[in-house]
């Protein structure tokens, strides 16, 4: 069923033939192009500024050199960031690192260090070891004033048969309470 | 036979001469020149007007409408695939500046229809008037029968019935399916007709 009367027929044909008629077009056409002129102008002058200031980048020459340029800086930092990766590598395969400082150290200190690293090595199973020169310069002084005062003590034992008695005794002891807990 | 076909090749090559300068037209404008707008605004603004007071109902609106869709022509001109499309697209902008349009009225409802409105609509209509309308009448007119219809119904009814286009052309500017427009359609003449019936 068709919705349509003959009223609105009538109605709709009328609307049809009165076609709106635009009085003030030329109004319409001027609003139009000032507030467009507004619009062009101010971009345009941003335009030429943006020119002036990077306009050079689209020089021919200028912008091979400067696509040229980056790809050489490219390469280089990938060069660069492999060698470093590279040192790294290596370096976190060295434990103690030793300098030419350490280098004056005599052999026999050497040989202490070496030792001391090792045990310290059974201790903590990681697999580097890091000390400074400083902290082993320390833990081998203390080492050698340990043996120093072993020495000391042992002589001083030796020579009093009492005190020894009485240290065995107490060693003995000692180990009793040890294995008793 | 020969004067036959002289006169279909001048007509062919008159309609063709015609789109290729309203081509030509919008390629420079598409091309950034802007002297030549001008032309384009004074072409274009007629039938863009002519939607708008439809849609709208009323001068003022319409005519901000016009220039708000001239303003967003230039600025989007060159966005266009071709300039084949240029009449489908404006009519589109248009009507998607009158739905802007009645929204913001929506806020601000301005026509109130009273009986002597309608007294003067069925007057011209019953006269059967053969001369056209003045623009305020047709406003009245327009504002009294298309009040209940939402602002889709509304293009529809104003495309398909005062502009007399295709419902493919309409689906197009619209963007609402073939379907969707013919059942817009339906209702916008059904809620006329009744108003048509009831007050005139």
């Amino acid at each position: 069923m068709k919705p349509e009367s003959e009223k609105y027929n009538k109605v709709v044909n009328l609307l049809r033939e009165s076609k709106p008629v635009l009085v003030s077009s030329d109004d319409i056409e001027r609003e139009v192009m000032n507030r467009l002129k507004r619009v062009h102008h101010s971009g345009l002058y941003l335009s030429e500024v943006v020119d002036f200031l990077f306009g050079w980048v689209y020089i021919g020459w200028v912008r091979r050199s400067l696509i040229a340029a980056s790809i050489v800086l490219v390469f280089v930092f990938i060069y660069q960031q492999s060698i470093i990766l590279k040192r790294i590598d290596v370096l976190s395969r060295q434990a103690v690192i030793i300098d030419k400082e350490n280098a004056v150290i005599p052999s026999v200190e050497i040989e202490k260090l070496l030792m001391v690293y090792k045990n310290s090595g059974r201790r903590f199973p990681s697999k580097t070891i890091t000390i400074s020169e400083r902290q082993m310069k320390e833990l081998v002084e203390s080492v050698n004033e340990l043996q120093i005062k072993y020495k000391e003590l042992e002589e001083l034992i030796e020579g009093d048969p009492e005190l020894k008695k009485l240290i065995e005794k107490k060693l003995i002891e000692y180990n009793r309470l040890r294995i008793n807990l | 036979m020969f004067f036959t076909l002289l006169l279909n090749r001048r007509l062919n090559s008159t309609i063709q001469q015609s789109i290729l300068i309203d081509i030509k037209l919008i390629e420079e404008c598409r091309g950034g020149n802007f002297n030549n707008f001008r032309k384009l605004v004074e072409l274009t603004t007629p039938f863009a007007y002519s939607v708008a007071f439809r849609m709208l109902g009323n001068e003022e609106q319409a005519k901000d409408v016009v220039q708000e869709t001239m303003i967003t022509i230039w600025q989007k001109l060159k966005k266009i695939k071709t300039s084949e499309v240029y009449k489908t697209w404006i009519y589109r902008v248009v009507v998607n500046k009158c739905y802007d349009q009645m929204r913001k009225r929506k806020r601000n409802p301005e026509f109130i229809a009273d009986e002597l409105t309608w007294a003067l609509i069925a007057n011209k209509v019953s006269e059967g008037a053969s001369e056209a309308l003045e623009n305020s009448e047709t406003s009245k007119i327009i504002s009294l029968l298309t009040e209940r219809l939402s602002p889709k119904q509304k293009a529809v009814f104003v495309l398909s019935d005062l502009e007399g286009m295709s419902n493919d052309k309409i689906s197009e500017i619209t963007g609402i399916s073939k379907s969707a427009v013919k059942a817009n359609l339906y209702h916008a003449r059904k809620s006329i007709s009744e108003r048509v019936e009831k007050y005139i």
